[in-house]
C-alpha cells in the first residue's frame, strides 16, 4: 500500500492522460455522463462516513455499484470537480455503474478515529453487532455493511446490487468487507490487499522489518487528523535523500528512527510498529485471514508478480479463502506487474523484461466479465479458477487450482564449489544428479552490519521497485554472498507454485537474518548476456525459525534449520538457464539491520550490532536446499 | 593502448556526424597534398613502410610532422586519404605541414622483425645494432634529403605506443629532429603502464591487447590480426572462471611470444629493466613536450616519469609536460568536457590543442608565433576546474603531509594516540572487489573517475573519510601510501584509492548525459554523496622492499608496504571530504594475488586463499597517506 499513493499517479494516470487525448476527453465523458454527489452516511455508532456517489444521468435501467473504499481521499472533493475517470477501467466506465468512494473511518473527511488496519470483529453478526468490551461496536466489515445498507436505500435506480474492489490498502478494505458481508454484496475484488503485516506485506516479511518502505510512508500517512480534512498537508518530518544506503546506514539503530528530528514520537503507527516486535498481540489482531469463513460474494484476487509491496497479500488471501470457504466462487489472477500496475491502460515491459503485450488488456477483460457476470447479471461463461501469467515462456495459463497440483516438488540442494543440484535420481532430465557430501561440509561469510548488502545495485533514493528483477551479479560478486548454481539445464524446467527454502544455518552471534533468492542465470548467448534476473526472493529473521510469537536465540556455533514458504512463482526456466540460490544476511536497506545478537530490535543499541560469521550448511547431516515445484 | 585505435576512429566517426565542412574538406586535402607511400631503408637494409602527405606548394618550405607506429600506416593505397579533417589535425595540414606516417619494424607493410618495447641500446656499434631510436634517425634522414620543399626541421609525435616511438626518437639525436611530444608514452611496463603498475599484473588489458596485437606476422600485410573470441561479454566472469594466469596462457599456446615471455619475468629483472623508456632520456637535444591524461587509465605512468627522467636525467633540455582530466588519447579528440559522470567545465581538449601542442610545433618547426617559454608544466586541476602553470612539478609550494588513519574510520593530520588498533578484512579471490560497478566487457575508461559507492559497501573493502573540509584542499603531486599490515598468510595485493566524497546536496547545473543503467530509468547519475575516484593504485606486496626480490609476508608479523600513487592534480573543494579507500582486490583490471608466496604466473588454481588482511592504526603503528598539499 505504501507506495500506492505515489505510483498510482504515475501508472494510472498517465495512461488515463493519454487516452483523454485520444478519445475526445474522459472527464468530460464523466461530467457528461454522471451526476455527482457527496453525503455523510452514519455508521450504527453514529460516526458519519464520507462518501462520493457518481450516478449514472441514464435513467433508463437500474445500475449496479462498484465501490472502493480508501484511506487515501476519495476527491476531488466540490460539487463542480469530478474524477478525470471512475472505476477499475474504462469499460466499466462507459458501461454506467454507480461507483462510490469513500473515506474510511478517521480518514479525510470522515468521521471517527483511524486505526492502522482496523482488526476485525468476528463476532456477533454484523446486522447487529453489539459493543465490544471497550465499548466498540464496529470494525471495517460493520462500516461496509452500513454503508452498503445505506447505499441500496438511498441512492436512486440502483439494482440492488454492489461489487467492492480496492488495490493496496483499499485492498485490505475489500477483503474486510467479506466477513459476513451485507447480501447485497455480489462480488468482491481484493487487489494487492494488505493482509498481514507480520509475515508477509509492507510492514514485515516473515519478521523482519522493511525499513525503507516504512519510514517513507509512515512519515507522510501517520500525519496527525484531529478534525475532517481535504487535504493532509505536508510530512511529519524532512528527510531529503538521494541515497537511501547512505541514509539509513547513518541513521544507525532503528530507535534513532525516533529522534526528534525524524519521528519524534509523533508517529502513532510507526510507534505501535516499533512496539510489535513479534506477531503476537498487535500483528496477529490486524490478519484478516482468519476471518475469511463463510464467505457468500465472488472473490477475484489480484496480483502482481513484482509487488513488492503486497503480493503476499494476494496470494494468501485467496489461499484463505480456498480453505476456509472451500466452495466459494473464487478465483486468481497473477501477472508480471509492479503494485498496482494492472490498472493503467498499459503494461508491456518491466526492467529488461518484454512479455510480448499489452497484459492489462487481459486482465482487463477479465476484470470487466467478472463484474458484468455478479452485478449486471451478464453471463459470458465461468472465469477459470486461477489465471497466472508465466514469465519466460510470457504466456497466461490457467489452473483449476492454485497452485497447481501438477506441480511435485524437487528439492535442490547446495553442494560445495556454489553448485546446486539434484540428488540422484533427478526427478527431471533437465538437471544433472549430484551427491552430498557425508562429511562436514559448510561455506561461510562474515556478515558485517557496518557493510549490509544492498537490495540493488546503484545509487537510490526512494525504493526502486525494479529491486525485484534486477541483475544479480552485483551481489554474486561480494564475499558476503554466497551463490550456488546449476549447471545449465538440459530442457525447460517450469516451477508453478510456493517455493520452500530449508537452510541449515549457524552463526557466531545469537541471532541472524537469512535472504534467499532464486535466480534465472542467462546463458552467455542470451541477449543479456550472464544476466542473473532475480525471480523470487524473501528474508526470513531467524529467532522466528520455530514461533513468530515466541522468539529464540540461536546458539552461537549450532547449526539450526531454517525453512520458510516464499511466494509463488510462474516461471520457466529455459533449456541452457541455469537456476542459482543467493544467501545472505542482510537486504540494505530495504529490510531493517538485524544486529546479529538476540536483542529487542526496535530498541537496540549501536553496540548491539555486530559482525557475525554465517555457516550454511550442506551435508548429510545438514542438507540445505530449496524445494521448487516443478510441472511434469 | 589498443583501445586508443578505436578511440581515433570513434572519433573520427563523431566528427563526420557533426562537420558539415568534412567533404569540402576532404576534397581541400586532395587537391593541395600529394600522398606518397614508399619504403625508407634502414641501416641494416630493413625497409619501413612510410605515408606521406606533402603540400603541392612550393612556395615556401615545409616542416615534417611523424608518427612512429605499431598500429599501421593505414588507410593503405594512394588513392585513400587519411581525414585529417576529423579532428585537430586539420590546422597542421592547414599549415603545410608534411604529415608522415610510419610502421615500425616488423610491423603491419614494414619489414623485419617486431620487438615489444624494443630495449635502447646507447653503445650501438655496428650496422646491424638497430633500436627504434636508429630507425627513426634513417628515417628523419632520408626524409629530410628526399622530400622536395621541406624545410629541415622534424617533429615528432605519438600518443601511447606511438608515444614511446616519441620517445626513443627523442634519443636518436638527429640534428633536424627539433620538437618531440611523447603522449601518454608507454614507458615501464613492469612499474606503471599498461601491464603492470608496482609488479601487479593488469591482466583485463594486457589479454585484451596482446591476444590480438601480439599474434605473429610473417610477412608484410595490409591486414590486422583478429581478436580473441570470448565465451562471455561478462569480464569478471571470465577472468574469475579462466582462473589462474597459466589458463590463460593455455588459450595462447606458443602463438603469442610476448605472453609467455612475459609469464617467464614475474619479477623486475634485467630483461624489464632494459625495457624502462627511461635509460633512453640523456642528453636529449630537441625541445620535449610531454602530454598525458590525470585519467588516462593506461599510460598516466608513463608521462609523469617521462618529464621526471628529462628533468632528472637531462636537465639542460627544454622540458614541458601538460597534463588535463583525460582518458588515454582525450586530448586529441574533439570532446574534452566530462569523463564518465566528472564534469570539467570546459572543452579541455580543445583548449590543449590551441594554446599548447598547435604553438608548440608551430614554433619550433614553422619558426611561427610565440616562444613557449621557459620550461613548464601546464596542468589541470579537476575539482577547481582550472589550468594552472608551474615552473616546476610538483610545484615549489607543495608540501608533503602525512595525514592517518584513525581507529573511527576517520582520517586526520594527527596520529592516532590510541594503543592496538587495527581494521581488517577477508580478502577473497573467489569474490574480488570489482574494479568498476556494472558489466562490462571491455574495460571502461570511465572507472578511473567512476563514483566509488558500490565499493565502500563492501565488506572487504576500508573507507576512512576527513570530516567536511572547511576550505579548500589542493593536492599537486604524487600521493603515497604507507601502510602497516599484517596478513594471515605469505602475501597480498594493497589498493589504496584517493577519492573526494561530493556533498549529499551536489547537482551540476548542467546534468550530465542521461544513466544508461536500465533500471534508473534514463535519469541524470544521482551526484550527491558522489564518491570520485580521483587516483587509486596498487601495490603487490611481496614487493615491497624490493621490486627485483621479492619477499613473503611474516603472518601476523606487523609490516610496512609504502608505494607511490601516480601524481594527482586535484582540488577537493570546501564542503567537500577527502576519502581514503583500501582493498586487495582490483577485479579483474589486475589479476588477483593468490595470497600466498607463489609464483604467480605458474600459480595453480588451487593456490588462491582467501586471507585476514589487519590495517593498523594506533600510536605505534600509524598508517598514513602522505598528501602533496599545494599552498595557495
Amino acid at each position: 500500500m505504501r507506495i500506492l499513493h505515489r505510483l498510482i499517479l504515475p501508472v494510472l494516470l498517465m495512461p488515463a492522460l493519454a487516452q483523454c487525448q485520444r478519445n475526445t476527453n474522459e472527464g468530460d465523458f464523466v461530467k457528461n455522463n454522471y451526476d455527482k454527489q457527496e453525503v455523510y452516511i452514519p455508521m450504527r455508532d453514529g460516526m458519519r462516513l464520507y462518501t462520493v456517489i457518481y450516478t449514472p444521468k441514464d435513467k433508463t435501467q437500474p445500475h449496479p455499484f462498484l465501490m472502493e473504499r480508501t484511506p487515501y481521499g476519495s476527491g476531488p472533493y466540490g460539487d463542480t470537480l469530478y474524477r478525470r475517470s471512475l472505476g477499475p477501467n474504462r469499460t466499466l466506465m462507459h458501461e454506467l455503474y454507480i461507483f462510490v468512494y469513500q473515506d474510511v473511518r478517521g480518514r479525510y473527511m470522515s468521521e471517527g478515529q483511524f486505526e492502522e488496519m482496523t482488526p476485525a470483529r468476528d463476532d456477533p453478526h454484523n446486522a447487529n453487532k453489539k459493543p465490544d468490551a471497550s465499548g466498540k461496536q464496529t470494525d471495517e466489515s460493520s462500516d461496509t455493511w452500513d454503508t452498503v445498507d445505506w447505499l441500496i436505500k438511498n441512492v436512486k435506480n440502483n439494482n440492488g446490487r454492489v461489487g467492492i474492489y480496492g488495490i493496496s490498502y483499499p485492498g485490505f478494505y475489500a477483503s474486510a468487507s467479506l466477513p459476513d458481508a451485507h447480501p447485497a454484496i455480489k462480488c468482491v475484488s481484493p487487489q494487492a490487499p494488505v493482509t498481514d503485516e507480520f509475515i508477509g506485506d509492507d510492514a514485515n516479511h516473515n519478521g523482519a522489518f522493511f525499513l525503507l518502505d516504512n519510514f517513507d510512508f509512515d512519515n507522510f500517512f501517520d500525519i496527525p487528523r484531529p478534525t475532517p480534512v481535504k487535504h493532509y498537508s505536508g510530512n511529519l518530518f524532512r528527510a531529503n535523500y538521494n541515497d537511501a544506503y547512505k541514509f539509513f546506514l547513518n541513521l544507525g539503530p532503528l530507535k534513532n528512527a525516533n529522534k526528534p528530528e525524524y519521528f519524534n514520537n509523533k508517529g502513532k503507527i510507526w510507534n505501535e510498529y516499533m512496539a510489535g516486535s513479534t506477531y503476537a498481540g498487535y500483528w496477529e489482531a490486524r490478519n484478516i485471514r482468519p476471518h475469511l469463513k463463510n464467505i457468500r460474494p465472488a472473490t477475484l484476487l489480484v496480483g502482481g508478480w513484482f509487488d513488492a509491496e503486497d503480493m503476499f497479500g494476494s496470494l494468501r488471501t485467496y489461499e484463505a479463502i480456498e480453505q476456509q470457504t472451500p466452495n466459494n466462487d473464487n478465483h486468481i489472477i497473477m501477472g508480471p506487474w509492479t503494485h498496482g500496475g494492472w490498472a493503467g491502460g498499459g503494461w508491456n515491459r518491466f526492467g529488461i523484461l518484454d512479455f510480448g503485450q499489452n497484459v492489462n488488456d487481459y486482465f482487463h477483460d477479465i476484470e470487466t466479465k467478472f463484474y458484468d457476470r455478479y452485478l449486471l447479471g451478464k453471463d459470458s461463461g465461468a472465469l477459470p479458477e486461477a489465471m497466472i501469467f508465466e514469465t519466460g515462456t510470457n504466456k497466461w495459463k490457467t489452473y483449476n487450482t492454485w497452485p497447481p497440483k501438477e506441480a511435485t516438488p524437487i528439492k535442490l540442494l547446495l553442494m560445495e564449489n556454489n553448485r546446486l543440484g539434484s540428488p540422484l535420481p533427478p526427478p527431471t532430465n533437465a538437471l544433472v544428479p549430484v551427491t552430498i557430501r557425508k562429511d562436514v561440509s559448510y561455506d561461510q561469510y562474515v556478515s558485517d552490519p557496518a557493510n549490509p548488502v544492498p537490495y540493488i545495485d546503484g545509487i537510490h533514493g526512494g525504493r526502486d521497485n525494479q529491486y525485484i528483477v534486477t541483475d544479480q551479479r552485483f551481489a554474486s560478486q561480494r564475499s558476503d554472498v554466497l551463490f550456488y548454481q546449476t549447471d545449465p539445464l538440459s530442457a525447460d524446467l517450469t516451477v508453478t507454485g510456493r517455493l520452500r527454502p530449508d537452510i541449515w544455518l549457524s552463526s557466531s552471534g545469537t541471532d541472524a537474518d537469512l535472504i534467499v533468492k532464486l535466480i534465472d542465470v542467462f546463458p552467455d548467448t542470451a541477449a543479456n548476456p550472464g544476466y542473473q534476473r532475480l525471480v523470487r526472493a524473501e528474508v526470513f529473521r531467524c529467532k522466528f525459525r520455530n514461533s513468530y510469537e515466541k522468539p529464540e536465540a540461536l546458539t552461537p556455533g549450532q547449526p539450526a534449520e531454517i525453512a520458510f514458504n516464499m511466494n509463488e512463482i510462474a516461471h520457466c526456466f529455459k533449456k541452457g538457464h541455469r537456476i542459482m540460490v543467493q544467501l545472505q544476511s542482510s537486504w540494505f536497506p530495504l529490510v531493517d539491520l538485524n544486529p546479529q545478537t538476540f536483542v529487542n530490535i526496535p530498541t537496540a543499541n549501536e553496540s548491539d550490532f555486530q559482525k557475525a560469521t554465517i555457516r550454511i550448511w550442506h551435508d548429510a547431516a545438514h542438507p540445505s536446499g530449496i524445494a521448487l515445484p516443478v510441472m511434469q | 593502448m589498443r583501445k586508443l585505435v578505436f578511440l581515433l576512429l570513434f572519433s573520427i566517426s563523431i566528427e563526420f556526424a557533426f562537420s558539415q565542412g568534412t567533404a569540402q574538406d576532404s576534397a581541400w586535402i586532395r587537391e593541395n597534398y600529394f600522398k606518397t607511400e614508399t619504403y625508407i631503408p634502414m641501416r641494416d637494409g630493413v625497409r619501413l613502410w612510410t605515408t606521406i602527405y606533402a603540400p603541392k606548394d612550393s612556395t615556401q618550405k615545409h616542416p615534417i610532422l611523424m608518427t612512429r607506429t605499431p598500429y599501421s600506416c593505414a588507410p593503405y593505397g594512394k588513392d585513400k586519404w587519411r581525414n585529417f579533417y576529423a579532428g585537430y589535425l586539420r590546422y597542421y595540414v592547414r599549415e603545410g605541414y608534411i604529415m608522415v606516417t610510419q610502421d615500425v619494424r616488423g610491423r603491419w607493410m614494414s619489414e623485419g622483425n617486431f620487438a615489444d618495447v624494443r630495449p635502447f641500446n646507447k653503445d650501438k656499434k655496428t650496422n646491424n645494432d638497430v633500436d627504434e631510436a636508429s630507425d627513426t634517425y634513417d628515417a628523419i634522414d632520408w626524409l629530410v634529403k628526399n622530400i622536395p620543399g621541406n624545410n629541415g626541421r622534424v617533429g615528432v609525435f605519438g600518443i601511447s605506443y606511438p608515444g614511446f616511438y616519441s620517445t626513443m626518437a627523442a634519443a636518436s639525436a638527429h640534428p633536424a629532429l627539433k620538437a618531440v611530444s611523447p603522449q601518454a608514452p608507454v614507458t615501464d611496463w613492469f612499474m606503471g603502464d599498461d601491464f603492470h603498475h608496482n609488479g601487479a599484473f593488469y591482466v583485463m588489458d594486457g589479454w585484451d591487447f596482446y591476444s590480438s596485437f601480439g599474434k605473429p606476422r610473417p610477412q608484410p600485410t595490409t591486414i590486422g590480426p583478429s581478436g580473441f573470441d570470448y565465451y562471455t561479454h561478462d569480464n569478471y566472469k571470465w577472468y574469475l572462471e579462466t582462473g589462474a594466469l597459466k589458463n590463460i596462457l593455455k588459450l595462447t599456446g606458443d602463438t603469442i611470444a610476448f605472453w609467455k615471455e612475459l609469464y617467464q619475468h614475474p619479477n623486475r629483472d634485467a630483461w624489464w629493466q632494459a625495457r624502462n623508456a627511461r635509460v633512453a632520456l640523456y642528453d636529449i637535444k630537441p625541445a620535449m613536450l610531454v602530454v598525458g591524461g590525470l585519467y588516462d587509465a593506461e599510460d598516466c605512468f608513463g608521462a609523469w616519469h617521462v618529464y621526471k627522467a628529462l628533468k632528472e636525467q637531462s636537465p639542460n633540455t627544454n622540458s614541458h609536460i601538460v597534463m588535463g582530466p583525460w582518458y588515454h588519447g582525450e586530448w586529441a579528440s574533439n570532446d574534452g568536457t566530462h569523463l564518465g559522470n566528472v564534469q570539467w567545465g570546459s572543452n579541455t581538449s580543445a583548449w590543449y590543442q590551441n594554446h599548447i601542442e598547435i604553438p608548440f610545433f608551430d614554433y619550433y618547426l614553422l619558426g611561427k608565433g610565440a616562444n613557449p617559454g621557459t620550461p613548464n608544466a601546464t596542468v589541470f586541476f579537476t575539482g577547481a576546474n582550472e589550468w594552472q602553470q608551474f615552473d616546476q612539478w610538483p610545484p615549489a609550494d607543495t608540501k608533503d603531509q602525512p595525514i592517518y588513519l584513525q581507529t573511527d574510520g576517520s582520517l586526520a593530520w594527527n596520529t592516532p594516540t590510541t594503543k592496538n588498533s587495527s581494521s581488517e578484512y577477508i580478502s577473497d579471490p573467489a569474490h574480488p572487489v570489482p574494479y568498476t560497478e556494472d558489466v562490462h566487457f571491455s574495460r571502461t575508461r570511465e572507472y578511473m573517475d567512476d563514483d566509488q559507492r558500490f565499493a565502500s559497501r563492501r565488506p572487504d573493502v576500508l573507507t576512512f573519510e576527513t570530516p567536511v573540509l572547511s576550505e579548500d584542499l589542493t593536492l599537486a603531486g604524487p600521493v603515497t601510501a604507507d601502510l602497516l599490515v599484517s596478513l594471515s598468510s605469505t602475501d597480498a595485493d594493497f589498493v589504496v584509492k584517493v577519492i573526494d566524497v561530493f556533498p549529499d546536496d551536489f547537482s551540476y547545473t548542467k546534468p550530465g548525459p542521461a544513466s544508461v543503467r536500465s533500471h534508473d530509468n534514463g535519469t541524470a547519475y544521482p551526484m550527491g554523496g558522489y564518491q570520485m575516484l580521483v587516483h587509486g593504485e596498487i601495490m603487490r606486496g611481496r614487493f615491497r622492499e624490493s621490486f627485483e626480490k621479492p619477499v613473503p609476508f611474516k603472518p601476523g608479523k606487523i609490516e610496512e608496504v609504502k608505494w607511490a600513487i601516480p601524481d594527482v592534480a586535484h582540488t577537493f573543494k570546501k564542503g567537500h571530504r577527502l576519502m581514503i579507500q583500501i582493498q586487495s582486490t582490483w577485479f579483474p583490471l589486475v589479476d588477483r594475488n593468490p595470497q600466498k608466496f607463489v609464483d604467480i604466473y605458474t600459480a595453480d588454481d588451487s593456490d588462491f586463499t582467501k586471507e585476514t588482511i589487519r590495517i593498523w592504526h594506533d600510536a605505534d603503528h600509524p598508517s598514513k597517506i602522505i598528501l602533496p598539499v599545494l599552498k595557495q
